[in-house]
């Protein structure tokens, strides 16, 4: 079930990060900071100014994420936009996170306009309490809506995201979330099972006893239903997460786990380039004055050893379906994976949570569910 | 030299009471170091000691003073302050001539106070009563003397007066070093014998002895003999501790001083050991030593099995430095080649296992420290044990003993309820109480060493607000209704987390030792029954569910990073870690043991 042209891996994707959001959804740990504060303009010149050093860089994809992209202001995003394709006209898939309820149909058509090809929407869940409990600000009909204006805006790669193991949902409430994304009709979908991440407002509330977090068994039972509900809809699942129908498999995102380099912009943005994985200044005054400064931005930087990339590449492709592909990982890191993690796979594959075939070695779905644990001891 | 003038003498005390702020005041009065030079509390020189607040090694220092127009040299061997180090601080008393008892005089004669004292009586001491601390407002320095001469018949009139942390009352008190402590005979005709009564390894030098010279004299270029081992060395420098080494040209009957003899091979050297000319040795090595007696033994493995060598030469370099622990190679059909190490006590243990990871960086899994057992068995040989995996097939087994101690407690007479209450659930037995004064009281018990060695102390100084204190000493094994608790993990029975108890706690004991387990040990993908079996038959049973799930959720570039980070992490955690089986089990598991035990 191979879904990408192997080549892919040499290419670099491109990632800008939008840090500015309405307000903080409650399970959100990812950095971003209310747009009132700010001058958007004056951090989109100093994005652009970042894009700039890297423009001999040969890019295929794009995905500019956030934070909420769409909350910038028209000009600045179609602004942005345009100049990334300009910049990079080779780039064959252009994604753009969009919240619902900031769909605006001229918005996104002047962005299809500009290059953008494929829309990931923020749905979360279909139903209005949950969308509550998770501090969203849109309501289940922003959804709809959302996806009706970029089907009109002429954009024929959508992707929507849910949440499940919400506190207080059930196997019930799920499959409804599920059938009523199949229901639109959309390309791609991401499951994702609510994180309670450290210093969120979620966590908070568990830590008070003000939410009952979903049990173990029930989030399992969630994760398979998911897969089920969603091949059996013509979704195949082709990462730990992600369902596409066929051909429609986010080609950005699988570049991270093919192993394959990135180079992320804007405000705490992460690259892995050159052999270095690094990450920009968390702060959006510190990293526009930087930028303006002509300093750099780069506020962590770690070299990757050669060792490293070898486990690092098993890690991250063992999260695809389509696992290792035995002879690429071979060619790319001059190790036979069967050699170097042979122990450990044949454990596994006895274990039934692994198995290899045709040259591949991926995780079942038994193992898919405990991914953290297996990959573990891929670390050399 | 003449020895008239020469005065050997420890500080004794209670932990906490003042004696090493003594010693520093000591030190400053005689010029030996200036107050500048002063870092507090001179004397206890390792990192450990200073964070501890407690002495462990014996340092041992030379002082000159100067009474009556006549220049005294003062040697002072300091003792460690702790409950586990009796064995130390009777090496540093048999190299005594007098022991200075300092008493705090707002506690008063505390647990060790006896323990000492007593022990300085055995070695032949001299004793001067010391009231320290009587600058502080709630000193009772009448009451604390009364104490004194009431428990050791030293006259109340006779005890000094004194203030360490002011540096009042401390000119007397070299005085009377001077004026009431013997000196040490002179027999410098008589052939060499020196007393080593601690060591030291230098990585430049090789093994220092710490020495006092009981007859003829030590010189550079000297060959000695240890007697004891047999090995033969040439001096190359000796000296005096002024607290620096400062090397001299001889070392005479009475002196306390050291020995360097490029001496790399550890084993030669033993504590407790005499040092004699090898042209003309003496016919009478020093006695009046006691053995360490070990009496708490745990298992260390090294994390890493590779690392097994360095673990055994870390012990080797460690045991120079501290005599009273032993360790013998182990093989643990569960935790693969280790050492069976043997402590004073599990304060001992606590610190020989930081220096290991301090000192010498190596990574250790440890299995909870049990207590050595006697073994009589049908054929009427008698067997030692310290660790349950050794229990014969009960079958041949005539009788089991365990080891009896004499346990003092000193408390404040409102305490006395709680502590008895304790000491009934310990199986401890009163033997005798006796009244300091109408207020505190001596409990003399005899009790199960292995019911006080882990957490009595701490009980018992809950219970008493901190008031109580305790000393005990080994006296014995005695025959005991005991039986082995074996767990098994995943159907295999562990080695290492077997244990011996009293029949009348066992059942209890192994249904909490599993419950702890339970919590300690990580979920695996496959369920791990834990079993608790005495005498061979299950008596309770748990479970550790599997884990169902465990999967990152969003894993993208700027995830990476962040999850790259944690595997790596978890790797480094993995290192104290053991596999029994396909079942990995963390170092706090195997102290679990200790936690049944816990409470009452």
């Amino acid at each position: 079930m191979s879904c990408h042209d192997p080549k892919d891996r040499s290419r670099v994707g491109l990632y800008v990060h939008i840090p500015f959001c309405q307000t903080k959804c409650h399970y959100c740990s990812i950095y971003s900071e209310p747009i009132g504060v700010h001058d958007p303009a004056r951090l989109c010149r100093a994005i652009e100014s970042e894009l700039n050093q890297y423009k001999d860089v040969d890019l295929r994809t794009a995905y500019i994420g956030g934070g909420s992209p769409t909350i910038l202001p028209a000009e600045l995003l179609v602004g942005l936009v345009s100049k990334i394709k300009q910049t990079w006209p080779t780039i064959e898939e252009f994604t753009i996170e969009c919240n619902p309820g900031q769909a605006d149909e001229r918005v996104l058509q002047a962005i299809k306009a500009a290059g953008v090809d494929r829309i990931s929407i923020g749905a979360q869940s279909f139903d209005q309490q949950e969308l509550v409990l998770l501090g969203r600000r849109h309501t289940v009909a922003d959804i709809y809506q959302a996806v009706r204006v970029a089907r009109r805006a002429g954009l024929g790669n959508i992707g929507l995201d849910l949440i499940y193991a919400i506190p207080g949902s059930n196997l019930d409430t799920w499959y409804r979330n599920l059938c009523a994304a199949i229901s639109l009709g959309v390309e791609h979908i991401s499951t994702y099972a609510l994180t309670i991440e450290t210093g969120t407002a979620i966590e908070a509330a568990v830590a008070a006893g003000k939410l009952e977090p979903i049990d173990e068994e029930t989030d399992c039972r969630m994760y398979e239903l998911a897969i089920d509900v969603l091949e059996s809809s013509g979704y195949q699942q082709y990462e730990i997460s992600n369902f596409a129908r066929p051909g429609f498999a986010c080609r950005h995102n699988l570049g991270y786990w093919l192993g394959g380099q990135y180079i992320g912009i804007g405000p705490a943005a992460a690259s892995y380039w050159q052999g270095r994985l690094t990450r920009n200044l968390m702060d959006v005054r510190g990293y526009t004055h930087a930028i303006e400064a002509g300093l750099p931005v780069i506020c962590e930087s770690e070299p990757v050893s050669d060792r490293q990339v070898i486990w690092q590449t098993a890690v991250l492709n063992l999260r695809m379906r389509q696992g290792i592909e035995i002879v690429d990982f071979a060619e790319k890191t001059g190790h036979d994976p069967l050699d170097l993690f042979g122990h450990v796979i044949d454990r596994y594959v006895r274990d039934g949570v692994m198995a290899v075939e045709e040259g591949r070695i991926f995780l079942t779905r038994k193992g898919m569910l405990i991914a953290d644990y297996l990959l573990y001891h891929f670390v050399l | 030299m003449d020895t008239k003038f020469i005065r050997n003498f420890s500080i004794i005390a209670h932990i906490d009471h003042g004696k090493s702020t003594l010693a520093d005041r000591l030190l400053e009065l005689t010029g030996t170091i200036t107050e500048r030079q002063a870092r507090e509390q001179f004397l206890d020189s390792m990192d450990l000691e200073r964070e501890r607040g407690i002495t462990i090694k014996a340092s041992t220092v030379t002082m000159y003073y100067v009474r009556d127009g006549q220049q005294y040299t003062l040697n002072l061997i300091d003792t460690p302050g702790h409950v586990d180090f009796h064995y130390e601080v009777s090496r540093a008393l048999t190299a005594c001539e007098g022991a200075i008892l300092v008493v705090d005089a707002t506690q008063g004669i505390q647990a060790q106070t006896v323990a000492n004292a007593y022990m300085a009586i055995d070695a032949g001491c001299q004793i001067i009563g010391v009231i320290n601390k009587i600058d502080l407002p709630a000193a009772q320095p009448d009451t604390v003397a009364q104490e004194i001469e009431h428990v050791f018949g030293i006259p109340a009139a006779e005890c000094l007066w004194i203030s360490a942390k002011t540096g009042d009352g401390v000119g007397q008190l070299l005085d009377a070093i001077c004026d009431r402590l013997p000196a040490p005979p002179d027999r410098s005709d008589e052939p060499t014998a020196a007393l080593i009564f601690d060591s030291q390894y230098d990585d430049y030098r090789g093994v220092i002895c710490y020495v006092r010279v009981f007859s003829g004299s030590l010189w550079p270029r000297q060959r000695i003999r240890f007697i004891g081992t047999g090995a033969i060395y040439q001096i190359v420098e000796i000296g005096q501790f002024r607290p620096d080494m400062v090397p001299c040209d001889r070392l005479t009957s009475g002196q306390v001083g050291y020995v360097v003899a490029n001496i790399r091979r550890i084993a030669d050297v033993r504590v407790g050991d005499t040092i004699t000319d090898d042209l003309r040795p003496t016919d009478k090595p020093i006695k009046g030593y006691r053995p360490a007696v070990q009496m708490v033994f745990s298992d260390f493995y090294p994390a890493a099995q590779t690392d097994f060598k360095r673990l055994r030469s870390a012990f080797e370099k460690l045991s120079l430095n501290d005599a009273s622990f032993s360790f013998v190679p182990q093989n643990s059909p569960a935790l693969g080649f280790g050492f069976r190490c043997g402590f004073l006590g599990l304060l001992h243990m606590e610190i020989i296992q930081e220096r290991l990871e301090r000192e010498c960086n190596v990574d250790v899994v440890q299995t909870a420290p049990t207590v050595s057992y006697e073994i009589l068995l049908k054929d009427g040989t008698i067997k030692r044990i310290d660790s349950p995996s050794e229990l014969p097939d009960m079958s041949k087994v005539a009788e089991l003993r365990e080891p009896m101690v004499r346990l003092e407690i000193i408390t404040p007479i409102d305490s006395i309820g709680g502590i008895m209450k304790l000491a009934d659930a310990r199986r401890c037995k009163l033997l005798k109480t006796d009244y300091l004064n109408p207020q505190r009281v001596i409990l003399h018990f005899k009790a199960p060493l292995a019911e006080i060695v882990y957490d009595f102390y701490d009980q018992i100084k809950g219970i008493s607000h901190g008031y109580a204190t305790m000393d005990y000493e080994f006296i014995g094994f005695e025959a005991s209704d005991l039986v082995k608790i074996d767990i098994l993990v995943n159907g295999e029975p562990v080695d290492a987390l077997s244990s011996i108890v009293h029949r009348s706690v066992a059942e209890q004991r192994g249904r909490r030792l599993i419950l702890k387990l339970k919590q300690t040990i990580p979920r695996h993908q496959f369920e791990i029954p834990l079993q608790v079996a005495i005498g061979g038959k299950i008596i309770a049973r748990e479970n550790i569910k599997p884990f169902r799930k465990d999967v990152t959720a969003k894993l993208y570039g700027g995830d990476v990073t962040r999850k790259m980070k944690l595997l790596q992490k978890q790797k480094e955690g993995k290192k104290r870690l053991k596999s029994i089986g396909s079942v990995q089990i963390p170092q706090e598991a195997f102290m679990s043991v200790l936690e049944a035990s816990k409470g009452q």
